[in-house]
């Protein structure tokens, strides 16, 4: 198989395939997109790492091969993912409808990105295995260890968990109909009998932000609707067409803006832990622009919040 | 999208008729706080609106144009 004379040499190139797809496979495992959840979705995304790790691995082989019509073929082939993100967008956008607490645009492109991205890494690590490969196969299956750790590492963004502490908070009502969870006042609830469903069946937790990264995070309309859809996803939400006003609420505390965020959810659990890890583990967006925000307000306020 | 999604007023009901003059949105008078509540509840379950407490007798019901998650 070794043989460095032949024109093609195949070590490289099943060694490069099998980190580059094993890259792209260790991302399968269901966890901060919940998304694929049925066989028919991994089927499409072995598919995809087969095609992806096969296109990475094989581009050096057959350069050295001097058959420069492959290579070009290869590349041309790669360009063909970036409808991949096109594709996943359409079908989470076209989802967003059926749900009754929607991702938001900004969780879904960065899901798209994220799936975008993990194809073109897998390609990359199939590509520098299979040049490490080439001139020590025994390196080669190192470095793709390596690489395939490494790329692992630096694809996974940070978690809220991180950056916010998710702690739990008293679901209340303030002046009649104001709905708090803790010190946040979330939204004005005008029936009744919502309200009572609110105080007996409703959780609440209170999210401080823990530096000035995570504080941005949460200012950040789109991560804390990608919060609620994550929270309601976890424990469930009671809320049905007809019911608009009982559902997940996730906003800031307003009036201070003191960068403490509140959120309140009927849910079908009851179940506080599962809640709070739920929220831990959503991703934390790339799409807000603000990177650090230094709250001026904190220093005076922090002890209340 | 569903980020900001843009209230409607669709409908009014209250206790007390002069705190409500006119507009484009339907005006139902009830005679107390516990039938103006049914009201309200009733008209939201049918029509999907979120129902908002003014505090002075009066129940206002707005539809959000997009589906949101409040």
């Amino acid at each position: 198989m070794s043989g460095s004379t032949g024109p093609i040499n195949w070590t490289p190139m099943i060694i490069g395939f099998a980190a580059g797809f094993i890259s792209r496979v260790i991302y399968l495992r269901t966890g901060q997109t919940r998304n694929p959840g049925y066989p028919s979705g991994y089927i499409t995304q072995l598919a995809l790492a087969v095609i992806a790790a096969m296109i990475g691995s094989s581009v050096l082989v057959s350069l050295l091969g001097k058959e420069f019509t492959a290579a070009t073929f290869l590349t041309l082939a790669a360009t063909q993912f970036f409808n991949v993100r096109t594709q996943e967008r359409k079908t989470l956008e076209q989802e967003e409808d059926l749900i009754l607490v929607p991702r938001g645009a900004g969780y879904i492109e960065g899901i798209a990105i994220t799936y975008e991205a993990r194809n073109f890494l897998a390609m990359l690590v199939a590509l520098a295995t299979s040049a490490v490969a080439e001139w020590n196969p025994y390196a080669g299956a190192v470095a793709g260890v390596v690489f395939v750790l490494f790329g692992e590492m630096y694809m996974s963004g940070p978690r809220v968990g991180e950056l916010i502490d998710v702690e739990p908070a008293e679901v209340k009502f303030e002046k009649g109909s104001l709905l708090y969870a803790g010190p946040v006042m979330l939204i004005e609830v005008g029936l009744q009998d919502s309200r009572e469903r609110y105080l007996k069946e409703g959780l609440a937790v209170v999210l401080k932000p823990r530096n000035p990264r995570g504080e941005a995070a949460l200012w950040n309309i789109a991560q804390r609707q990608a919060i609620a859809h994550e929270a309601a996803a976890a424990v469930g939400v009671q809320k049905d067409v007809g019911y608009p006003e009982q559902g997940v609420v996730c906003r800031m505390a307003m009036p201070q803006g003191t960068g403490v965020a509140g959120l309140a959810i009927i849910p079908v659990e009851h179940n506080i832990d599962k809640l709070i890890q739920a929220i831990k583990n959503v991703p934390v967006l790339e799409s807000g622009k603000w990177l650090k925000i230094r709250n001026t307000k904190n220093r005076k306020e922090h002890s209340h919040g | 999208m569903a980020d900001a999604p843009t209230p409607v007023m669709f409908a009014i009901v209250t206790t007390n008729k002069d705190a409500v003059i006119g507009g484009m949105a339907p005006v139902f008078l009830a005679p107390n706080e516990i039938e103006r509540d049914r009201i309200a509840m009733w008209i939201c379950r049918i029509t999907n609106a979120i129902a908002h407490d003014l505090h002075n007798g009066t129940v206002i019901l707005t539809v959000n144009q997009a589906t949101s998650s409040s």
